[in-house]
């Protein structure tokens, strides 16, 4: 009950819930689609679904500044690669929040100038860039923890190890990739933080990719990413060891 | 910069900021009815306002569980006047977010046919006992530190710095009340009531907690008084009294020492 209290009590926290329930929503209404006995919980899920997203907006008032903040510190970090990569990621998310702060004016009535569509997909843009700027920054460190662990004579007996135990697979498949996958899994295996990160992330990319029609999906796909990174946020929230640091 | 993102993280310093924003609107709403202003303005106002309520109501779902758990707590205090009113205090406040969360879900279509006017009022029915057991804590306290403020008084006796509101000698040992001044008339109660409001001030400033404790509560009061007819006093009031304990709210989130223990 305590870590329940400790969780809600973080705004993080709350706002990862009110995601997961938003996500959840519309995949559930996504699978019910067609259902025409379910047609009243359809309209139950969306309009929750559509109430958590216009909950969520207000709440993230003010996460710029928080993501500006992010990026001055950022900007100190000594490895080059990580210090471009998190401060463009941190001041696209910056942009993402103040556009989502427009939106949320515009849908409240306190701005009626501005263009909708056009502000949202500035929004979808900068999450885009933000995004993109993090799985670039997993890539970096994936690269790095691989370069390291090919260096250890423990991992380099443990592969050969691997390479020995099936010949004719290794025949088959080429052997240079066997060995690449290997390691990969390898690292990712002993840096969870490092591979939850990155398939959050990539499930958060086909967010904004089906908004931009970069790469069309169904809204059960988006819902399933979406519910699915949210989950992973929820689990890196509880358990502080599993998250990316810096 | 930091001191923001420190208090942003909290979700109860968020909830606290949207209130104040929402009491804010609730009394500009009135000032711009009252000015007569562009109705469309009010209408924004209010839509505002509307929209804060149900986010708030959003926010606060699982709260009754913090307030059950902060029941659990006060059940082990040792002072048994705090444990009843603190206890009974946190299950009228666990009722009461029950209340608003069965409101939220009939505001968002969740539970149709819901009878919104009578859970509203079941709502701040238990508001108002809420707030009537925390004011009742506050009087207890106020009225603890005030007696040993006079015992303190009473054992270093030095002369009054205020010759006006010192009782005659054969009257110092009644001072602790008016009733038991029998013979006396009406200028010695006006000296006791004197003393007694000074009394009351000097404690309330050594103690800025149970000052703003008592000071949020007596405004938040007007709120549930007002929307369950007690009391009317009108919007403007009820917005006023709502920010005034917001901004109070505010204030012990950012200055932790300033909040009331326990």
């Amino acid at each position: 009950m305590d870590a329940v209290i400790q969780f809600t009590s973080q705004s993080q926290g709350r706002d990862r819930i009110f995601r997961t329930t938003q996500y959840a929503c519309a995949l559930a209404a996504y699978f019910l689609r067609n259902t025409s006995k379910r047609k009243d919980l359809v309209a139950k899920l969306k309009s929750l679904e559509v109430n958590m997203s216009a909950g969520r907006k207000l709440f993230r008032l003010g996460n710029t500044v928080n993501s500006i903040e992010a990026a001055r510190r950022t900007m100190q970090l000594s490895d080059r690669a990580l210090c471009l990569c998190l401060t463009a990621a941190n001041i696209n998310r910056a942009l993402y929040f103040f556009c989502d702060n427009l939106l949320w004016a515009r849908s409240v009535g306190l701005i009626r100038t501005i263009d909708k569509e056009h502000w949202s997909l500035n929004a979808s843009r900068f999450y885009f860039l933000s995004l993109v700027m993090n799985l670039t920054r997993d890539v970096y460190v994936v690269s790095q923890l691989m370069l390291h662990i090919a260096r250890d004579k423990h991992f380099r007996q443990k592969m050969a190890q691997h390479l020995n135990e099936s010949p004719e697979i290794a025949e088959a498949v080429i052997p240079q990739m066997d060995a690449f996958l290997f390691l990969l899994l390898e690292s990712l295996k002993t840096h969870p933080a490092v591979a939850l990160d990155m398939v959050k992330n990539v499930c958060d990319l086909f967010i904004p990719l089906d908004r931009l029609g970069i790469h069309q999906s169904n809204a059960g796909v988006v819902g399933f990413c979406g519910l699915i990174s949210s989950l992973i946020g929820i689990v890196t929230l509880a358990q502080p060891k599993l998250r990316m640091k810096p | 910069m930091d001191s923001w993102v420190r208090f942003n993280a909290q979700s109860q310093a968020k909830e606290k900021v949207i209130r104040a924003a929402q009491y804010a609107c609730t009394l500009l709403g009135y000032t711009l009815q009252k000015g007569g202003a562009a109705a469309q303005l009010h209408k924004i106002i209010c839509q505002l306002e509307a929209h804060m309520s149900l986010t708030r109501k959003l926010l606060r779902l699982g709260n009754s569980v913090e307030a059950l758990e902060a029941a659990k707590r006060a059940i082990h205090l040792s002072d048994s006047m705090l444990r009843l009113c603190l206890t009974i205090g946190h299950l009228n406040r666990a009722m009461y977010f029950a209340c608003d969360n069965i409101l939220w879900a009939g505001k968002t279509g969740l539970i149709s046919n819901l009878d919104q006017h009578k859970w509203s009022q079941r709502s701040f029915r238990y508001y108002l006992f809420t707030l009537i057991l925390n004011l009742t804590r506050d009087v207890y306290e106020l009225n603890l530190l005030m007696e040993c403020e006079a015992r303190n008084r009473a054992t270093k006796s030095p002369p009054s710095p205020y010759p006006s509101t010192a009782l005659p000698a054969d009257h110092q040992t009644y001072s602790s009340s008016p009733a038991a001044l029998p013979t006396v008339g009406l200028p010695v109660i006006s000296v006791w009531l004197r003393r007694q409001f000074h009394l009351l001030v000097t404690v309330l400033y050594s103690n800025p907690p149970l000052l703003l404790d008592l000071l949020k509560n007596s405004c938040d009061i007007f709120i549930p008084l007002d929307r369950l007819g007690i009391y009317p006093t009108g919007t403007g009031f009820v917005g006023a009294c709502g920010l005034a304990s917001s901004v109070l709210s505010i204030l012990t989130i950012i200055h932790p020492w300033l909040k009331l223990k326990p």
